[in-house]
């Protein structure tokens, strides 16, 4: 098949994926994940490692190829057009995957030419995106010179050159440091606002909280739930959690049935979920009962993660 | 592999990101090339042409340094095209992820392999017409006949890349790659007629000699001492062994990236 030239589309993309299976032999990675990425949206694939979040991913691009199910994007199926799909779609994957050969610059305007974007078209663009991810004073610099964060920025520079309509961020902040890390969202967010569809997965609840406007919740290559991070937490697992040390779990049981709330073991001690409409009467029956440790906070997904499969996302 | 989806762009922009580096060093790239065939035909010329003097070939006697000057040429091809193919592609493959990250943008598989091959095809070329320049400038190859010759060399070069991009997806680490050298490629490089005629080794062999594709390279590229008597069978060995290493290569390296 001999691909026709670079498309142009001025309308917004929406990815859809329909029913994605992989298997490995008898094992399924994927089992029939299903959802919608729309423009200006954040959708979060969060699960722990080996969910399947990164072979969804590969579906989604064609690097993967499917055991059933298709991706579309637009009116294209990526599955039969995976190249030509890619002139939308921006990806930043695990690995820095960078030029050594290239300096900083050089790795987007070599990267440009991919996209026949050439000459000074190459060189704007290129200068346009090291300005926006703050790494102009790095233009010449050697890819081993930089640090992770920096590295991490540049690939989110490269997956951007085209301007896609969609941006595939895999684990971006993976082994970032807190600043990188902030840095990398603010980035991310900006992507939002300009009308862009974002698909990101971690493993970092605190990530997936602070930017997604909905969520997937993988374990073992299944959605176990979805939702928005505020839905999905008061839903499974309200609004204030308690972390108690040095109870019996019997006057736990008890304290939870009476209360119509849960609580699960959470290393050497416990997590035990405060009712949405009375916290105050279980709070103050648990400092009552002359516990080591008493913590009360406010849920977050890593409760629900708890709830959900009785592991924890890390 | 399901479908061949390929622009001419998309070849051109991986064989252009591979220039762009070959230019960033291109004095230090360039030396093999050129100081290959002038090491070999300096040590051969002056210490071997004393001992051995003419060789007789197709027929006719021969100065020996005519007669190495086009086994240098595919020497020059093989090598270039080969490891350019084994250890370019092998790290671009497995250390710097290169090719994976080629199709994050809009290239196909298919134009990732063919850029790589018509890289390492161009290095191939440009180091067969090296050593044929410096054979012209000693007065061992008449300049058209370097000329007439480019075809070969482009085909010599397109088979040998082939072969080394079907090493680079064959092997798991870089010190497996010792195996086809020591066991094919060096093979090749002494013991296919590029040094001396064929018809010296032992017939066994000498006839599997003559199956290794250099031979063939080597044959065609004397054309001017003298074609052998099976030159379209040659013409179409080198051609076969072209298209079923490149269609191997492909087989080898596609489900490395994709799963």
């Amino acid at each position: 098949m001999i691909r026709a030239a670079s498309p142009i589309t001025l309308e917004p993309l929406v990815l859809v994926a329909h029913d994605l299976w992989k298997n490995y032999g008898d094992r399924a990675v994927v089992s029939g994940v299903n959802f919608t990425l729309n423009p200006g949206e954040i959708l979060g694939l969060l699960g722990p490692n080996g969910a399947g979040k990164t072979t969804t991913v590969g579906m989604l691009y064609g690097s993967v190829v499917p055991s059933r199910g298709f991706v579309q994007l637009g009116q294209q199926q990526v599955q039969l057009q995976g190249a030509q799909s890619r002139y939308f779609i921006g990806i930043v994957t695990q690995e820095d995957n960078l030029d050594p050969d290239f300096s900083v610059l050089e790795n987007l305007i070599y990267f440009a030419h991919h996209y026949r974007i050439t000459g000074n078209a190459a060189r704007l663009r290129a200068g346009e995106l090291l300005a926006r991810v703050g790494l102009q004073e790095y233009a010449k610099q050697r890819i081993d010179e930089l640090s992770g964060g920096l590295k991490r920025r540049l690939v989110l520079a490269r997956a951007l050159i085209n301007r896609p309509h969609i941006v595939f961020l895999d684990e971006p902040t993976t082994g970032l440091d807190p600043d990188a890390r902030q840095d990398f969202w603010r980035l991310v967010s900006q992507l939002r606002q300009e009308g862009c569809g974002v698909l990101l997965t971690t493993h970092y609840m605190d990530e997936a909280q602070r930017l997604c406007d909905r969520l997937l919740l993988l374990q073992q290559g299944k959605v176990i739930d979805q939702g928005t991070p505020a839905e999905l937490i008061e839903r499974t697992v309200g609004r204030e959690m308690v972390e108690i040390e040095g109870v019996a779990e019997s006057l736990l049981q008890q304290l939870a049935n009476q209360a119509g709330t849960w609580y699960r073991p959470f290393g050497n001690s416990y997590l035990i979920a405060l009712p949405i409409n009375n916290p105050q009467s279980l709070w103050e029956q648990l400092a009552a009962s002359e516990p080591r440790t008493l913590i009360r906070r406010r849920a977050n997904l890593e409760d629900v993660f708890l709830r959900l499969t009785g592991a924890s996302l890390a | 592999m399901k479908g061949i989806s390929a622009t001419a762009w998309g070849v051109y922009s991986v064989w252009h990101r591979h220039a762009k580096v070959y230019q960033k060093t291109w004095l230090f790239n360039s030396l093999p090339p050129l100081s290959e065939p002038l090491i070999y035909l300096v040590s051969f010329g002056y210490g071997l042409t004393p001992l051995v003097g003419e060789v007789s070939y197709e027929g006719q006697t021969v100065s020996y340094l005519k007669f190495i000057a086009p086994g240098m040429i595919a020497i020059g091809v093989l090598s270039q095209s080969f490891f350019e193919g084994a250890y370019g592609s092998f790290i671009r493959l497995s250390f710097q992820k290169t090719w994976q990250a080629f199709l994050t943008a809009p290239l196909s598989f298919t134009e990732v392999f063919l850029g790589d091959w018509l890289w390492a095809s161009t290095k191939g070329t440009l180091a067969g017409l090296i050593t044929g320049i410096v054979a012209v400038l000693w007065g061992l190859y008449s300049a058209w006949y370097l000329i007439l010759s480019i075809p070969l060399i482009v085909l010599g070069s397109l088979l040998f890349g082939a072969m080394g991009l079907l090493t680079a997806g064959t092997v798991r680490t870089i010190d497996q790659m010792n195996a086809p050298i020591f066991l094919i490629i060096l093979p090749m490089f002494t013991l296919c007629g590029t040094y001396f005629p064929r018809d010296t080794l032992p017939p066994l062999l000498g006839k599997v000699a003559t199956f290794l594709p250099l031979s063939s390279l080597a044959d065609l590229l004397r054309w001017p001492l003298g074609l052998p008597q099976f030159w379209p069978l040659e013409l179409l060995w080198l051609l076969v062994c072209t298209g079923v290493f490149a269609w191997l290569a492909g087989r080898k390296i596609y489900p490395q990236l994709f799963k």
